[in-house]
């Protein structure tokens, strides 16, 4: 019996060729989507859960407010981890994260590199997080100043000769003038893809230098491994009393606040949350994470997106199973009065769907190992189509043809199966095509999704438009910059003079500060008065700038002069911005004092700094923040030169300027980059979003058409009686393609309404995230539904005008 | 008005030329009505496709009011025929979905007619054929004589010269055909020419001339 029901499922696949084309090919789109998310998906949500403690590991988030804007940081002060694990017993144990040096310079054979993934931690890290040794010991590898333990590729990389053991051996980091040796004392296998931190080098803790036991300034990432049963929500509550106890007895040394109380109620803000840590991936907007985040709503988006077009997908299978129900019939018809029982017609009609489901999910495997390496690219993942076959995946995987099999083929076989026998085998099957209201309800839902796709691809891209072309208070065009210019030492002023002397470069800056997202940033708090208290201070970012950064950056000032050579104390002068010069309210800022602690004294003391000049605003963040306070001032030394380059030849010009560089500093690294390349970089999620709302709109457009091709198909199969009465009545090829055309078409509007409130209410949600953004326009609607119709109309019509043409006399015969 | 030159049509099968019609010459005059006859298969309702320009023939002349047919191009044959000649057919070929109102109306749609005048129009020919009580039927709601009076209210709403009938009574039992037959009488009688495809001998005789085809070939 099974054997017979795939034996008749096989033949009519083979028999309707177009037809199955349509169905496999549709559903195997559908299901490699399906599959390329779902590995995307598994992989967002799997981050840090390798930790075996990974339940229990919360970070420490800080939210801060200062007079200045709202601080949303992953780092606290140094004191809070062992403070909490002195106080609470809930606390199992702690470990910090130091990344504020960034880059290092490691030594390898005569020349060094620079390695971004270093950081310093605790020796507790490896307590906490679950990195498993390769060789030494990890729990007190780091207890010694001047140790490091690497990772297993790093090992390889600078030791590549050394097949046996590198415990014990040395990493060599530069820092200034200075080599220091750090003993490797275990080497630990790479960290995962899927972790929130990414480092290959990790040093001793100690070997920071650091104002230690500062409870106010927020530096370090600090995790808590929260003993087993521990509620975290719970354990926040305590977070006040440690203010009370610590953090504001020690503020109290500087700033005159009589309590938390005054504090908040002025406006200000310390707080501190606990986030676990397999949240920290796809649900922290907090600033300063050690790897981009992900983003649980393009998570939910993207599944979301993948389910709908399978479900287009399927709703082809259904639509063209049920309107070619009239070639079907005649067997129905005969098999039920051959004594076919209706269950069992059921059963063949969902075997014929399951068999197609399965075909097309083998086509999808293989298109989705086709399109894996392209989606990677696009979504900065390196999956595996291996890992389809993890314990995740795999019973979803075999399950698949079965649910998809169940869900587009029962409604078709309950369709089917109900024929009357006498009806259909009295030839009156028109009855099959007509008057299907859920069929014209499943083509607008197709449509819908489509349009609502467009729309979204279209506001995305407006509003990266926007980005690139808004005006930004600084010119990132033609802007070069050389990282790493702390390894020149004392050349670094000859460094800087001997590239202005070549030709193509009109001014050049020494600073490590940048205005974009991904540079470096400093926080400080100023006063406005000579004594801090709540209210006349403000917490800003402080720029160490040069005389030539604001020439450079192509900023303008508004009031007031820039630094200047002429003027020989500039060392206590200060630039502001005009949001700051708002912030502090002060109508007329040139002149006025600002006070801010000495570079070397903290809090204790206050130097008075007079404010020269005023920048006009610019964007030195993402614009999907609102701008904040700003000051500038000045310093020579700095790790980024920024040239603002003239000449047409700016590959030559780089060679030049390497070829200097080598004599300067040598073996160490040269690399550079160009501004407006790292201005996009601080949008590439939303690039990325993008470019797979592109992909998904195509693939759902492209769906909701071939399913509308074979409903044309058949409609005008169904229908060439009629279009032959009306092409002998008078009509002209033109009237019979609007009689097939019509319809869709109206139905395709219908599917326009129904997108544009949800396409306009979600995107408007989305745009929200940026401070500066586009009007949603009536535009990007109108372009998105006209899109839609025509491309339905295109698909439509080349079947219509093919029924159209076609010789009515063969139609009309009557035998 | 019709004039038939040595006409052929064939189809092709293989390296083997099968001939439909062979050496068909035929004259008609305006106002005659005219039976053909011949058995299944002779090409009775070819030569009346061929006449009603649907359908295509291979050799020689066909004229139609001094148009040479053979030499126009598809869209002056079809404006031809959508001005001239009307069509009954033996399955009365309404369109299901439309009321006899619309099924009337739908060749007044293709001639651009306004809707005031195709309103006039569509309403006395209800009223010529007694139907005014059923225009907002479906066609499924009627009896087969019934169906094809509306059939022939639809060919004449033109105001067709010709009128080209495959077996118009073929569904129909015997007092509706009378019935039909003798509408077409009177249709002739008004002026209208009528080609009639038919089986039978006595609705034939309604014709003032019979031709006989056999294999597709004119018997003299």
């Amino acid at each position: 019996m099974i054997k017979n029901y795939f034996k008749i499922a096989f033949r009519n696949l083979w028999k309707n060729k177009g037809y199955s084309a349509i169905n496999i090919f549709g559903l195997a789109i559908g299901l490699a989507t399906c599959l390329l998310i779902t590995l995307y998906v598994t992989n967002e949500l799997s981050y840090d859960q390798y930790n075996k403690n990974a339940k229990n590991i919360y970070r420490i988030n800080s939210d801060l407010k200062f007079n200045g804007p709202d601080l949303h940081m992953t780092q606290t002060s140094d004191m809070m981890g062992q403070t909490l694990k002195k106080d609470y017993p809930q606390v199992a144990e702690f470990t910090r994260i130091y990344a504020n040096e960034g880059d290092k310079l490691i030594k390898k054979g005569s020349d060094f590199i620079t390695e971004k993934r270093a950081a310093f931690v605790d020796s507790t890290f490896f307590t906490v997080f679950t990195l498993p040794a390769i060789e030494g010991d990890t729990r007190t590898a780091l207890n010694q100043p001047n140790t490091v333990v690497i990772t297993e590729s790093t090992a390889k990389k600078y030791f590549p000769q050394d097949a046996v053991s590198v415990l014990g051996k040395n990493i060599d980091v530069k820092n200034g003038e200075t080599t220091t040796p750090f003993k490797i004392t275990a080497v630990i296998k790479d960290i995962p893809d899927n972790s929130h931190f990414k480092f290959d080098f990790l040093f001793s803790m100690k070997n920071v230098d650091y104002r230690w036991g500062d409870f106010t300034s927020h530096n370090f990432n600090t995790y808590l491994l929260l003993k087993p049963g521990t509620d975290y929500k719970a354990f926040e509550k305590n977070f006040p009393t440690y203010i009370d106890k610590y953090v504001l007895p020690f503020a109290q040394q500087f700033i005159k606040i009589a309590s938390m109380e005054e504090f908040r109620k002025s406006g200000n803000k310390l707080e501190y949350s606990l986030m676990p840590i397999t949240k920290i991936h796809l649900y922290s907007d907090y600033a300063f994470e050690l790897t981009p985040s992900g983003n649980i709503q393009y998570v939910y988006i993207f599944s979301a997106v993948a389910l709908f077009i399978l479900i287009l997908a399927c709703i082809n299978f259904m639509n063209l199973s049920t309107a070619r129900s009239a070639k079907r019939a005649k067997e129905v018809g005969i098999r039920k009065v051959l004594g076919t029982e209706r269950k069992t017609l059921i059963a063949q009609f969902l075997v014929e769907s399951t068999v197609t489901a399965a075909i097309s999910l083998l086509i999808a495997i293989l298109i989705a190992f086709f399109i894996l390496p392209l989606f990677n690219d696009v979504a900065a993942k390196s999956l595996s189509i291996r890992d389809l076959l993890g314990a995740k995946i795999l019973p979803f995987l075999i399950l698949l043809p079965f649910i998809v099999g169940l869900l587009a083929g029962s409604y078709p076989a309950l369709y089917l199966s109900a024929f009357k026998p006498i009806k259909v085998l009295k030839g009156n099957t028109n009855a099959g095509f007509r008057k299907s209201n859920l069929r014209n309800v499943l083509v607008i839902f197709q449509f819908a999704t489509s349009i609502m796709l467009i729309i979204g691809t279209i506001v995305v891209f407006s509003q990266l438009r926007y980005i690139q072309t808004k005006k930004l208070g600084f010119n990132k065009d033609q802007v070069l910059i050389i990282d790493g210019t702390r390894a020149l030492n004392k050349n670094i002023q000859a460094f800087k003079n001997e590239v202005l002397a070549m030709p193509g470069v009109s001014s050049g800056t020494i600073s490590s500060y940048l205005p974009v997202d991904n540079s470096s940033h400093s926080n400080n708090t100023f006063s406005k008065e000579a004594v801090m208290t709540t209210a006349s201070s403000i917490n800003m970012q402080t720029w160490r700038v040069d005389y030539d950064y604001i020439t450079t950056m192509g900023m303008e000032m508004a009031a007031g002069r820039n630094f200047s050579k002429d003027f020989g104390g500039d060392s206590s002068a200060i630039l502001i911005t005009e949001t700051t010069a708002k912030l502090l309210g002060f109508d007329e800022p040139v002149g006025k004092m600002l006070y801010a602690p000495f570079d070397n004294t903290g809090y204790k003391e206050l130097a008075p700094l007079q404010i020269i000049g005023v920048i006009k605003d610019f964007h030195f963040e993402s614009l999907k923040q609102k701008l904040g306070p700003l000051c500038m001032r000045l310093g020579t030394r700095g790790d980024i030169a920024s040239f603002k380059v003239t000449a047409a030849d700016t590959k030559g010009l780089v060679s030049q300027i390497e070829n200097k560089w080598k004599t300067l500093a040598p073996g160490m690294p040269f690399s550079y980059r160009f501004l407006d390349e790292s201005f996009d970089d601080m949008y590439r999620s939303e690039q990325r979003a993008g470019t797979i709302a592109i992909v998904f709109a195509i693939l759902a457009v492209f769906i909701a058409c071939l399913g509308l091709f074979g409903l044309v198909t058949y409609m005008a199969e169904q229908r060439t009686k009629e279009i032959g009465i009306r092409k002998v009545l008078g009509a002209s090829v033109g009237n019979v393609v609007t009689l097939l055309s019509k319809d869709f078409l109206l139905l395709v509007m219908v599917a326009a309404v129904i997108a544009f409130p949800v396409a306009w209410w979600a995107m408007n949600k989305w745009i929200r995230d940026f401070e500066y953004r586009i009007n949603i326009s009536v535009w990007i609607f109108v372009m998105a539904g006209l899109a839609a119709l025509l491309i339905a109309l295109i698909t439509v019509s080349f079947q219509a005008i093919k029924a159209a043409i076609a010789n009515p006399v063969k139609s009309l015969r009557t035998e | 008005m019709i004039e038939l030159k040595g006409i052929y049509k064939w189809v092709n099968t293989g390296s083997n030329r099968t001939f439909i019609l062979k050496d068909i010459n035929l004259s008609i005059k305006e106002g005659e009505f005219i039976s053909i006859m011949g058995p299944s298969g002779s090409g009775k309702s070819t030569v009346l496709n061929i006449i009603g320009m649907l359908d295509e023939f291979n050799e020689r002349e066909y004229h139609f009011l001094h148009e040479s047919v053979h030499q126009l191009k598809e869209k002056q044959r079809a404006a031809l025929y959508k001005q001239y000649i009307g069509f009954v057919f033996q399955a009365y070929h309404l369109i299901d979905e439309l009321t006899v109102y619309e099924n009337i109306e739908t060749p007044l749609i293709y001639q651009d007619i306004k809707t005031a005048e195709r309103k006039a129009m569509v309403a006395d020919m209800l009223d010529r054929f007694n139907i005014v009580g059923k225009k907002d039927l479906f066609p499924a709601q009627l009896s087969g004589g019934q169906q094809q009076l509306v059939g022939i209210a639809r060919a004449l709403i033109s105001n067709p010269k010709l009128i080209l009938a495959d077996e118009p009574t073929g569904n129909l039992n015997s007092k509706q055909g009378e019935e039909i037959m003798n509408l077409f009488s009177e249709l002739n009688k008004e002026g209208v020419t009528i080609i009639q495809v038919t089986h039978s001998e006595k609705n034939a005789a309604y014709g003032s001339r019979i031709v006989h085809l056999l294999d597709g070939r004119i018997e003299h």
